[in-house]
């Protein structure tokens, strides 16, 4: 997030595109409430599904699914045909203007409303809103990221931003909502191919000796493989060993049965969890590692927040915490690493990664500090670009809307898209395992429009066949009005109905993100 | 808030801000006055009367918690006529429930045996008249005993104004005033979202969490500060902790930002998974095709070695590491430090985008 | 619920400023469409309609009595018996009732045709007995009337209900049309030079109009006796808020039913009074809060509001007119408001007051209906002419409505400050040996018979004889009547009426009602009247409305003063 969380509950205007909060950040969907109940602040809602927040909003614009840059490029087309934008923040604070705006004047009300279904009236009306109030926050997640146009999406979310002036200002900014605990600090701690700790790029020849020089190693300067990247690597044969901690790709990522042949056809497979789950029953050895109750360290969230996590129980049977499994196992291969505590390793952490400079564990005893905050006397950072971009000026990039992958037709007529539940979470190897959030949502539902159930004779609770490209599987279906007719909602929670051996791996050529909010599946009564 | 005015407290001079009330700025100066149905960041709803202050000469009594300071206010917060009234709102509530404090989870941490016990009430003047509610067992989560409830109203104040759920309110009026979800459901069959935030505001026994009956008394309990492994928000909370395990999480206001006192389902029903028999405990090695247990010095002889061999075979770049999103900002470096320095290769990515 | 109703509700909704405020309408509209029955399911799809929570359509459902959650017959006979009743047979009403129909209180007959329920005043405590059936009140009511009307509805047919209620009028300007037929309609109203006040005023600033009603130094008719004047002068200078002004027609205090002629018989008077006042004080809403079993009187008012408005006297002002549904404590003022907001009327906490903070958090002014029907008097008149009528600090006329052992109960105009004699000798003098006497609605002190001297009507003179003149409601009681009876019969009601917010209100009121219950049962003690004495001491200033007081002074004021038959009961027991 560029700004910080209870910034939400005192803007003017909130924009929510992608993101069913009110499940999948609940605490964060309260404020969003509040913000509009208690202190007035207006809400539009972009997302094909009827979520939690459609009932606060203003207005709530309903694309099909795959067109959030065609409504966004609407958005902007509305607000500079209208002259709301902000004149004077464009031209002292960006570059890149004439040329988006060249880009989006394609995209007039009609035209996006030719493309999304969105009627062109409700996107002027939600670009006023936006546009009018003095600051506005987008919020969004990963509804407009699983895309293979993902990164154009964020891009313009972006661009719309900065088009009202509203990047760098208390109350602003763009903010993705991290699905998981500590996204944020794996991707600060840099573990990314390209990147060290705090985005220091490994390419960089002076980056690259701060790091050789402290780790006493030389280090490659080639970025390494990304998840997609690695898992057809090993599908091809070409990459012998991994090394897996605390993920379950066997269910979280796309086409399973191209990640089941990869991951078999490794020599070794090393898999580090708190449970036997479902990519570890594949593996050659596992490791069983301490749960956040049991060890001591620092989750970053969303807004930045680097936060202590305290040891409360012992880890059960032998199980250690990951830090110290890792650290003994370097050991063993020669490379001695010999931290007594996380903290010693936050220490080392504060001398490389140059936004966690300030932060220690003696300043976040009582209260997280926001990165960046390069020394011990930083309070530490609200928002981001405050009086001057990072990069100097804010550069707009000229977007076109790029449809989904693979769309609908007479074979595969429905769009499945796939999210999470409010009660279970990931592959739900946590949440499934507790009593009360089961009782709530015991077994996995594909949520069908009644219309669209009334002309395949799908009444509530019938088992239905859901068949893509890739795969198939059975599952209960809830006759709701959530998702729009001609889409199903499913969630991946559930491996017994692992929506992913149904979507499609088609990749954001940039983010590398898959496609999982738009694919192309067929439906039968089971 | 506004200019400064000043006032007197129980014959003490005090600086106030405008704005402020009775309770708030008697607090900052260490004056106490008993409360029930005031709770933090929510509207003062004026209902128990229990923190009723006497103000000027005339002997008016006002609740300090939604009454504003005025400047050469005169307050008195312990006379005759406020204890008696103090007592008499006690005593009233004692006999409207059924207050056994034998088997209640709250014992020891209950506001109203507090209040009572500070007021020195032997017994209530009126006799007890139990309401005769049954107890809403029908969910695994949280416990609702309406017969302890004073209808303070503090869960419906936090589920409207705070987490704006809005599944509770009162129902019904008097006597029989109740707070429920529409229609008098339980919470299993409402709208309830089981967020939690209910529990921690009942200031008595009506709202427990289930879990965590007869696991361990108030006094017993460790709370343990940390921060939700679930979503990216990272709400804090504390684990409570008896007998060596996680029994509840509760929370607490004064821990800020970013929560503010607030979890949802997951964060506060979602901690069965610590203590599961699932859990891994050893570690496992394949051999037969099998996963066999394994102490830790063959897991690592096994995987140094097999590494080892197909970096000097094949070269580092044929191993790759995926890290974690779940996992500390300490193991996620280490493993990125690992991946580079003691493999030697770049391969290394987390699920970010999943 | 089909789509019509939905657009009615709309159409409503589009009434009042915010669209929540439509949900008591809602509400009433489908109870009507479902044979007088709300079911779970009507409750969700007003909810949805009108944007609010389940849970809270479901709390305001359950806390107004006239909202039906479990079905009732095809005629719902509600037989007051608040004191009034009580004092003129209302429980002989009822016991014949259950006999001939075979039922409980609160039973439906097997064949669905009807329903028997006990309620609380209805606001016809001159014409008691009374039944409403449905909508439609039944009024002085015999066992042999209650026959004949039971007989015809079992053929199917509502009768046309006896209007008949006796009044008087000294002064001649709040029921100076009560005698006239048609005074409801424009024309007459303005033959008798109705609207004349409200020409005047548009010809003058507002601000002149708040300083004739200050000037006139009337005060508030509805029982607190606030100056009018006073209280607009609270309204918050630099505002660019908008103004309500409410009418307070919820008139509940049993004993009184006076507010009922001026807007049965004579509504242009009080709408005239709102228009003036509107324009006073910059009001361009104005709400008239009647409670809901003046359904007919509601209809009057909106019938008069169009004849007006059709006839251009309401360009400055609209006016909304929106039913309560069965509860005392909406005529307090800010749970009136809340009420309004559509939701449970709870008072609120105060600070602040409505003049600053009130309805949708706007500088609001509420006014009861007689308060308002005096200025049209005063402004055209004058402040003097106005002071010419009654007592120094107690100018202007007064209704006074006389109930219970009287010969000619009725509602009677005199000046502030008239004797009491005079005004039970025109109630046609009191019916047997006078006992006690309510002189203000139940809420304020009774006074024993000894205690009355030549008490005068009017605020101060009650005051210092250690009552209230309140409403005006005057019941009086003869020696037939057990005052521990009148008591739990007076307990019993402010605990069905005591909103439930604050622990002194709902559990004193349940509390005082157990004891006087096992006093009179003959299982009290004389520590329970002691107990009961000191509860009620304890309240009186403590509760968060001022209803801990209207039920702490009467009671302590009976058990205090007639201790004796009290005690009695602990004896015989």
């Amino acid at each position: 997030m560029t700004n910080s969380i209870e910034e939400i509950e005192f803007t003017d205007a909130i924009l929510a595109i992608g993101t069913n909060t009110t499940e999948n950040h609940p605490v964060i969907g309260s404020g969003v409430k509040r913000a509009v109940r208690q202190h007035g602040a207006k809400l539009i809602v972009i997302d094909p599904r009827k979520i939690g927040l459609v009932d606060y909003a203003d207005i709530w614009l309903r694309p099909k699914p795959g067109t959030n840059v065609a409504v966004l490029n609407g958005l902007m087309n509305s607000i500079i045909d209208e002259r709301l934008y902000a004149k004077e923040y464009v031209a002292n604070r960006t570059e890149g203007f004439e040329t988006m705006k060249e880009t989006v004047a394609k995209y007039t009300p009609d035209h996006v409303e030719d493309i999304t279904g969105v009627p062109a009236d409700d996107l002027r009306i939600a670009a006023r809103i936006y546009a009018e109030a003095n600051s506005a926050s987008i919020l969004y997640a990963m509804g407009i990221t699983q895309h293979s146009h993902g990164t154009d999406a964020v891009k313009s979310c972006a661009n719309l931003s900065m088009l009202c002036g509203n990047v760098g200002v208390e109350g602003g900014g763009v903010n993705p909502l991290r699905g998981q605990n500590n996204v944020q600090g794996a991707c600060d701690m840099g573990a990314l191919p390209n990147v060290l700790p705090a985005y220091q790029p490994i390419a960089n020849d002076d980056a690259r000796t701060k790091f050789e020089k402290s780790w006493g190693v030389s280090l490659p300067a080639k970025p390494g493989l990304t998840i997609m990247e690695i898992m057809n690597a090993a599908h091809d044969g070409d990459l012998k060993g991994l090394y897996i901690m605390g993920e379950n790709p066997m269910v979280s990522d796309p086409d399973l049965t191209h990640v089941e042949a990869s991951l078999k056809n490794l020599d070794i497979l090393v898999v580090q969890d708190i449970f036997l789950n479902e990519t570890g029953q594949l593996a050659d050895v596992v490791l069983p590692s301490a749960c956040f109750a049991e060890k001591n360290g620092t989750f970053s969230n969303t807004e930045r927040r680097v936060q202590r996590i305290r040891k409360a129980v012992d880890a059960p049977g032998e199980a250690k915490a990951d830090w110290q499994i890792i650290s003994e196992l370097a050991t063993k291969m020669n490379y001695a690493m010999s931290y007594s505590s996380a903290k010693e390793i936050m220490d080392e952490i504060n001398g490389l990664a140059p936004s966690y400079a300030g932060i220690t564990y003696e300043r976040i005893e009582e209260e997280g500090i926001q990165w960046p905050c390069p020394s011990t006397d930083h309070p530490g950072t609200r928002y981001l670009h405050k009086g001057k971009f990072s990069r100097g000026l804010g550069l707009f990039s000229a977007i076109d809307y790029r449809p989904s992958d693979e769309l609908p037709d007479n074979e595969y007529p429905f769009i499945l898209t796939t999210g999470r539940v409010l009660y279970h979470f990931h592959t739900a190897t946590m949440t499934r395992r507790s009593e009360g959030l089961n009782e709530r949502y015991p077994e996995s539902l594909a949520e069908i429009n009644s219309r669209d159930a009334e002309k395949l004779k799908i009444k509530e609770g019938d088992f239905i066949t859901v068949t893509s490209r890739r795969g198939s599987l059975k599952v209960k279906a809830s006759v709701v009005d959530t998702p729009p007719e001609g889409t199903i909602f499913m969630n991946f929670h559930f491996s017994e109905a692992a929506v992913n051996l149904l979507t499609n791996p088609a990749l954001d050529p940039i983010g590398k993100i898959p496609e999982y909010k738009v694919c192309a599946v067929k439906i039968e009564a089971a | 808030m506004g200019n400064k005015i000043s006032l007197t407290i129980d014959g003490k001079k005090i600086e106030a801000s405008s704005g402020q009330t009775i309770l708030e700025i008697a607090k900052e100066n260490g004056i106490h006055i008993p409360t029930l149905c005031y709770y933090p960041n929510t509207k003062p709803a004026g209902a128990c009367r229990v923190c009723v202050v006497e103000i000027g000469t005339a002997g008016k009594l006002e609740a300090s918690c939604c009454t504003p300071v005025s400047p050469g206010m005169v307050v008195q917060t312990n006379t005759e006529k406020v204890m008696n009234a103090r007592r008499m709102v006690a005593e009233l509530l004692w006999s409207s429930g059924n207050h056994n404090c034998l088997q209640c989870e709250k014992n020891g941490d209950c506001e109203l045996q507090d209040l009572i016990y500070e007021l020195g009430i032997e017994k209530p003047r009126f006799e007890i008249d139990l309401p005769g509610y049954e107890i809403e067992d029908t969910n695994s989560m949280i416990q609702r005993d309406l017969n302890k409830c004073i209808l303070c109203g503090r869960c419906i104040r936090v589920c409207n104004e705070i987490q704006v759920h809005e599944v509770l309110d009162f129902s019904m009026r008097g006597s029989h005033t109740k707070v429920s979800p529409a229609f008098d459901a339980d919470y299993i069959d409402s709208e309830c979202v089981f967020c939690g935030a209910c529990v921690d505001a009942c200031p008595v026994g009506a709202l427990t969490f289930k879990q965590a009956r007869f696991k361990g008394r108030p006094w017993e309990m460790k709370k343990v500060r940390t921060t939700c492994p679930y979503c990216g928000v990272g709400c804090q909370m504390d684990l409570n902790v008896s007998d060596g395990k996680v029994v509840k999480v509760t929370t607490n206001m004064d821990y800020g930002k970013p929560n503010h006192g607030m979890l949802c389902s997951k964060g506060r029903f979602g901690m069965n998974f610590i203590d599961n028999s699932d859990r891994l405990k050893t570690p496992l090695i394949r051999m037969d095709g099998e996963l066999k247990a394994a102490s830790w010095e063959e897991a690592y002889g096994y995987i140094a070695e097999k590494f080892a061999s197909i970096k000097e075979k094949d070269g580092p770049d044929s191993i790759a590491g995926l890290s974690s999103a779940r996992c500390t900002n300490e193991e996620n470096y280490l493993f990125q430090k690992f991946m580079r320095a003691v493999i030697g290769t770049n391969n290394i990515d987390h699920c970010a985008r999943l | 619920m089909n789509e019509e109703t939905e657009e009615r509700v709309s159409e409503l909704a589009n009434l009042y400023p915010s669209r929540k405020s439509a949900l008591m309408p809602a509400l009433e509209i489908a109870q009507r469409k479902n044979n007088n029955f709300l079911s779970n399911e009507d409750i969700k799809e007003v909810a949805k309609i009108v944007g609010v929570p389940n849970s809270r359509a479901f709390g305001v459902t359950t806390y107004y009595t006239m909202y039906n959650t479990k079905p009732v017959g095809k005629y719902h006979l509600q037989v007051d018996t608040n004191i009034p009743g009580f004092l003129s047979g209302a429980y002989e009403i009822v016991e014949h009732l259950k006999k001939k129909l075979g039922i409980e209180v609160g039973g439906t007959t097997g064949d669905g045709l009807f329903t028997l329920s006990s309620v609380e005043d209805l606001g016809s405590c001159g014409t008691c007995p009374v039944v409403q059936v449905n909508d439609t009140y039944y009024e002085n009511l015999t066992i042999e009337k209650v026959d004949e009307l039971v007989e015809s509805l079992k053929s199917g047919k509502m009768p046309e209900p006896d209007t008949f209620s006796n009044f008087g009028t000294e002064c001649n300007i709040l029921l100076k049309n009560r005698g006239i037929s048609d005074a409801t309609d424009i024309t007459v109203y303005k033959k008798g030079g109705g609207y004349e006040a409200l020409k005047k005023t548009f010809k003058m600033q507002p601000s002149e109009i708040v300083d004739m009603v200050k000037g006139s130094m009337i005060r508030g008719r509805g029982g607190a006796g606030f100056p009018a004047g006073v209280k607009w002068g609270f309204l918050p200078k630099d505002n660019s808020r908008p103004v309500y002004l409410i009418c307070n027609a919820d008139e509940g205090e049993p004993g009184t039913f006076k507010d009922r002629q001026i807007m049965q018989y004579d509504p242009h008077l009080m709408i005239e009074g709102i228009a003036i006042s509107a324009y006073a004080i910059g009001a361009e809403k104005a709400f008239i809060y009647i409670r809901g079993e003046f359904r007919w009187i509601a209809d009057i008012l909106e019938n008069a509001i169009r004849q007006a408005k059709k006839d251009g006297q309401l360009n400055h002002v609209d006016i909304v007119v929106h039913r309560g549904a069965g509860s005392y404590v909406c005529g307090e003022e800010t749970a009136l408001i809340e009420s309004i907001e559509g939701k449970r009327g709870n008072p609120r906490v105060k600070p602040p007051f409505p003049a600053n903070v009130g309805l949708y958090g706007s500088p609001t002014i509420v006014n009861n209906v007689e308060t308002l029907s005096c200025v049209p008097f005063i402004v055209e008149k004058g402040v003097q002419e106005f002071k010419k009528i009654g007592t120094e600090g107690n100018f202007g006329p007064k209704l006074y409505g006389v109930s219970g052992h009287v010969n000619k109960p009725g509602v009677y105009e005199y000046p502030l400050g008239t004797s009491l004699k005079v005004i039970l000798e025109t109630a046609g003098g009191v019916k047997g040996n006078l006992k006690a006497v309510i002189v203000g609605g139940l809420s304020v002190p009774i006074l024993k018979a000894d205690e009355i001297g030549d008490l005068k009507m009017d605020y101060d003179s009650c005051a210092k004889a250690g009552t209230m003149l309140g409403s005006g409601g005057i019941m009086v009681i003869n020696d037939t009547m057990s005052i521990p009876e009148l008591a739990l019969r007076t307990i019993n009601f402010y605990a069905h009426e005591c909103c439930g917010q604050c622990v002194p209100g709902r559990e004193g009121s349940k509390t005082i009602k157990v004891l006087l219950g096992k006093l009179t049962s003959g299982e009290g003690t004389i520590e329970n009247i002691d107990t009961i004495l000191d509860t009620c001491d304890t309240i009186k200033g403590l509760t968060l409305c001022p209803t801990g007081d209207a039920f702490a002074m009467p009671i302590e004021a009976m058990v205090a003063k007639f201790r004796g038959e009290f005690e009695d009961l602990v004896k015989r027991g």
